[in-house]
């Protein structure tokens, strides 16, 4: 038995005990509906307009940096694990490493001149 | 006691604990409030005020059920049943003891000692903004949709920095296995300091400290929630259980993230310059190391609280420009610093 069965049943028993919560409070509660009560919350004055409707959102750039960074990390991952063996070896492995992040650091800097990450 | 049972009781009962940790978490976070505002704080309902979680979670159960009309009614449950599963399932790689001898039977006092357990708690931990961006949108409110693509920015930025300070942490171990990472923390470090993660990476503990911070909503970060600009942001609209379980969900993620600092920074179950296992019997020692790395949590527990009345709430693109032009290449210099001294050292 490795560990991941465990994880497995960790994961079923928190799904199962949130479920109960749930459907518990739904039981216990008293369910009393009212067209005022069912309205969005818009700060007191009447809904305008649903906020579902296309609007721009300028997170873009931030994701995909977060898709590259995110990659770059992953990618280093498995180098991180074997790199006192590698170490053992000579100065190699810091040098590629070195390079490999430095060109990911460029490209950072660049897009935090362009001012890629600054608007909200 | 075959493999099966002693796993069932081991998830079980960690599972317990966290939640217990989260509800007293709630009572440490109105009391700790008031004793830093000079108030009294929840001191009815129990010595102390000790059983207001216990109110609160009774009210909670009690309250009425019920989505907006314009709400997408899948969606706005989905939202905090996901949110809530990921905080409690990143724990079950995490240790909370060393190990306990009971009818010449060791049990390890961690739920699943996986070989990749670092990158459990990534995966599952960046989980998280499902749960804030499919409540948020499924509220159909503009300040849930807001606080939700805020918590998706947020949380995105700040996974780097963190994977990064983690990365570090990696190459000083040479494992992902938590269990291992604390078993190397025994002993001493240069001769005079305890050998723990936070002499070996200082820099990357300062990284790893905000972004969990940031991760975790809490202030100076929590812009998702910032009710002096969006109302509640992502759980405006929410109610009765559905809030509770956003609400238990972060704590649950303050105590995951409490125990992963102390067991890649400080030293896990580990007492400095007392090796406590040829002290006390197996069955004692097991006990204790679960006691230390409790207490060792908990203070971690106290200084999100403390933090929360210090430092006042960031502004959002000061936020993003702390995650991306500091935290990112402090955390890459930290990288740079760790290869290169492992490099002369080994």
């Amino acid at each position: 038995m490795n560990g991941f069965e465990t994880i497995f049943l960790y994961v079923g028993m928190s799904f199962l005990a949130i479920s109960a919560m749930l459907i518990i409070s739904a039981l216990l509660g008293p369910l009393r509906p009212e067209p005022k009560k069912l309205e969005t919350y818009e700060c007191g004055v009447p809904l305008l307009d649903p906020a579902h409707k296309r609007f721009s959102l300028r997170y873009y750039v931030v994701a995909v940096l977060f898709l590259i960074f995110d990659i770059e990390t992953i990618l280093l991952y498995p180098v991180a694990i074997r790199y006192q063996v590698f170490a053992r070896q000579g100065w190699a492995i810091f040098f590629e490493v070195f390079i490999f992040v430095a060109i990911l650091l460029v490209g950072l800097f660049y897009a935090i001149i362009k001012r890629g990450i600054e608007r909200e | 006691m075959n493999e099966w049972t002693i796993a069932i009781i081991k998830v079980v009962f960690i599972w317990s604990w966290t939640l217990l940790i989260a509800t007293i978490m709630t009572w440490v976070e109105r009391r700790g409030s008031a004793l830093i505002q000079d108030r009294l704080g929840p001191n009815i309902a129990g010595p102390f005020g000790l059983f207001q979680p216990l109110a609160d979670g009774i009210k909670l159960f009690t309250k009425e059920e019920f989505a907006p009309k314009h709400a997408h009614k899948i969606l706005f449950t989905l939202g905090p049943v996901l949110f809530a599963i990921q905080a409690f399932s990143a724990y079950a790689v995490i240790p909370f003891g060393d190990k306990i001898v009971i009818n010449a039977k060791e049990i390890v006092l961690q739920v699943a000692d996986v070989n990749i357990g670092f990158l459990f708690v990534l995966a599952v931990g960046s989980l998280a903004v499902y749960g804030f961006v499919v409540g948020g949108w499924g509220s159909n409110n503009k300040y849930s949709l807001l606080g939700g693509l805020r918590a998706t920015a947020q949380l995105l930025s700040y996974e780097v920095p963190l994977g990064l300070a983690m990365l570090a942490v990696c190459m000083t171990y040479g494992s992902f296995s938590l269990r291992e990472i604390s078993l190397d923390q025994a002993g001493t470090f240069l001769g005079f300091l305890p050998n723990w993660g936070i002499f070996k990476q200082p820099l990357g503990f300062l990284v790893f400290i905000v972004a969990a911070y940031a991760e975790a909503n809490r202030v100076p970060f929590d812009l998702p929630e910032a009710e002096s600009e969006l109302v509640a942001g992502y759980h405006t609209e929410y109610g009765g259980m559905r809030l509770g379980l956003y609400l238990f969900g972060e704590y649950v993620n303050l105590y995951t993230l409490s125990a992963l600092m102390v067991t890649i920074y400080f030293g896990a179950w580990h007492i400095p310059y007392v090796d406590m296992s040829s002290y006390l019997g197996p069955l004692a020692y097991g006990i204790v190391s679960f006691l230390v790395f409790f207490l060792k949590c908990a203070f971690f527990l106290w200084l999100f609280v403390w933090v929360r009345w210090t430092i006042p709430r960031f502004r959002f693109d000061q936020l993003m420009g702390l995650g991306w032009k500091s935290l990112i290449p402090l955390g890459l210099l930290n990288l740079f610093v760790t290869a290169f001294l492992i490099q002369i050292t080994v």
